[in-house]
């Protein structure tokens, strides 16, 4: 298995983190998340990223609100739930651990 | 000639060739599949459609009002493969890294729109600043500024500005503005503006009503005070003018004439060399800069530099010419045309370029012209067909 193929992998599972991580900040539209994402490794597409917010809207990590826009149809914002903010901050210990684990094994 | 397809997603109709949309029907139709599963599958297929149907409205003109296959294959790719909630093998990251989509890509086109989203009247400003990347209080100066030089003509250029160019409506056009994705904080900050904007309507409304009273209120004021000072002054000069300083007025006068007409020249020559070449005496443009934008930079320098030269002749003969005002303007006008002709006369015998020019001068002007507003249709986007 070829390195990037590894990372892939790690990147995949991070992405939901990532989200909630974005979403903690305000409440964003789906176009705005994925412009965050594109300037990064996480780069993602609608064809993903739907599914994945439904899912996480069934684990109850995030909510959405219908709010007007300038022209065209009303747009979901998504918001964390107070569980995704517990989740969200487990998360952020837990990568604290690992990185501080692996610091400090080997050299 | 290819047979057309009006198809609906998620409420917006749209023309689509035959072939665009057998992909596109089968794209959803995998969706589909995919989801078949999913308890939410409703609502993520038309969160799919609405943002391909903002995809789709991208591609539309006033005069384009259908998608072509290849438009649907392109937006097919940028909207990527559905995948069930996580559980399939497909990598999420499995794109290419960098993917243009929402136009952001640094290969896409900038086009220029007005932006509503910080914007004081209109959003020209905020369009255009976004669209030259940078500061749009620049902008807002550049106009103020420009408006004091041409003497107010330039509001009535804003005003066509306002009618002509497209506002950015989804979020596709709102990159397609700035030709970047934007960064965290302004998109924060954008949707909580967004928000109190839309809240404080009304009281913004009133306040709008009182500041515009407030302004009349002190147009007239200000105007009197105005009027009544420089009346004062030239009274005042008047009765302190010495033969020197008329005689020193009566050279300077020259000197400045023949400064704004070296100006004024300068200004035509380079601004015929950039309208037909495209560079500006042999120096090329930056590559990110339209034409129509390098022009009216060019106009503004020029205005710039001139308009003091012109109020520093008028000073001249306003207050050191006493009660010979009249001679000095006179004199002033005469040397002004004198050198003019002289001037003229002198390029179109001994530069080639000006004798070339002036040989086809309707054609090359319309020439200029065509290739200044060529720019600026390639920079306005024309509008979108409203989705209904």
């Amino acid at each position: 298995m070829e390195p990037e193929q590894k990372f892939v992998t790690i990147r995949k599972g991070l992405l939901e983190f990532l989200i909630l991580k974005i979403i903690s900040a305000d409440k964003v539209y789906v176009a705005d998340m994925m412009k965050l994402l594109a300037e990064t490794d996480f780069a993602t597409q609608e064809g993903t990223l739907y599914p994945l917010l439904s899912k996480m809207r069934r684990e109850q990590l995030v909510d959405y609100e219908w709010r007007e826009s300038d022209s065209g149809p009303p747009r979901k914002y998504y918001k964390l739930t107070a569980k995704g903010r517990s989740q969200l901050a487990e998360f952020k210990n837990y990568w604290e651990y690992l990185t501080t684990t692996i610091d400090k094994l080997g050299r | 000639m290819n047979t057309v397809i009006i198809v609906n997603l998620n409420g917006n109709a749209f023309h689509i060739e035959e072939s665009g949309h057998v992909s596109l029907r089968a794209y959803l139709d995998g969706a589909g599949a995919q989801l078949r599963d999913n308890p939410d599958k409703g609502e993520i297929m038309a969160d799919l459609e609405q943002a391909i149907a903002d995809k789709c409205a991208h591609h539309l003109r006033p005069h384009k009002n259908v998608l072509t296959a290849a438009e649907i294959d392109g937006v097919i790719k940028e909207m990527g493969p559905v995948q069930s909630d996580g559980d399939d093998t497909r990598p999420a990251a499995d794109v290419p890294p960098r993917p243009s989509h929402a136009g952001g890509g640094s290969t896409a086109p900038r086009r220029l729109y007005q932006i509503r989203e910080g914007a004081m009247l209109s959003g020209v400003c905020t369009g255009i600043a976004a669209y030259l990347n940078v500061d749009v209080t620049v902008i807002r100066i550049a106009f103020v500024v420009l408006a004091l030089l041409t003497g107010g003509l330039w509001i009535i250029a804003y005003l066509v500005m306002m009618l002509v160019i497209p506002f950015a409506h989804t979020d596709e056009e709102r990159a397609a503005a700035t030709g970047a994705p934007f960064n965290a904080q302004e998109v924060i900050d954008r949707a909580k503006k967004h928000y109190s904007q839309f809240k404080n309507d009304r009281e913004w409304r009133q306040h709008w009503r009182q500041q515009r009273r407030e302004w009349r209120r002190r147009w007239h004021e200000g105007a009197y005070w105005w009027g009544h000072n420089l009346q004062r002054n030239v009274q005042q000069f008047s009765v302190h003018t010495s033969y020197f300083s008329q005689v020193f007025a009566g050279l300077m006068i020259p000197l400045f004439a023949l400064l704004s007409i070296v100006m004024f020249g300068l200004f035509i020559a380079a601004l015929v060399t950039l309208t037909t070449t495209g560079a500006i005496f042999g120096v090329s443009l930056a590559a990110s800069m339209p034409l129509w934008v390098a022009a009216m930079l060019l106009c503004l320098v020029y205005g710039l530099i001139a308009s003091p030269l012109h109020h520093v002749r008028r000073a001249i003969y306003m207050q050191r010419g006493g009660y010979h005002q009249a001679w000095f303007a006179a004199w002033d006008g005469l040397f002004s045309v004198g050198l003019i002709a002289v001037i003229g006369w002198f390029a179109y015998t001994h530069v080639p370029q000006v004798h070339a020019f002036s040989q086809h001068f309707p054609e090359n002007i319309q020439t200029m012209w065509n290739n200044v507003v060529e720019s600026f249709h390639h920079a306005v986007a024309a509008k979108p067909h409203e989705i209904t």
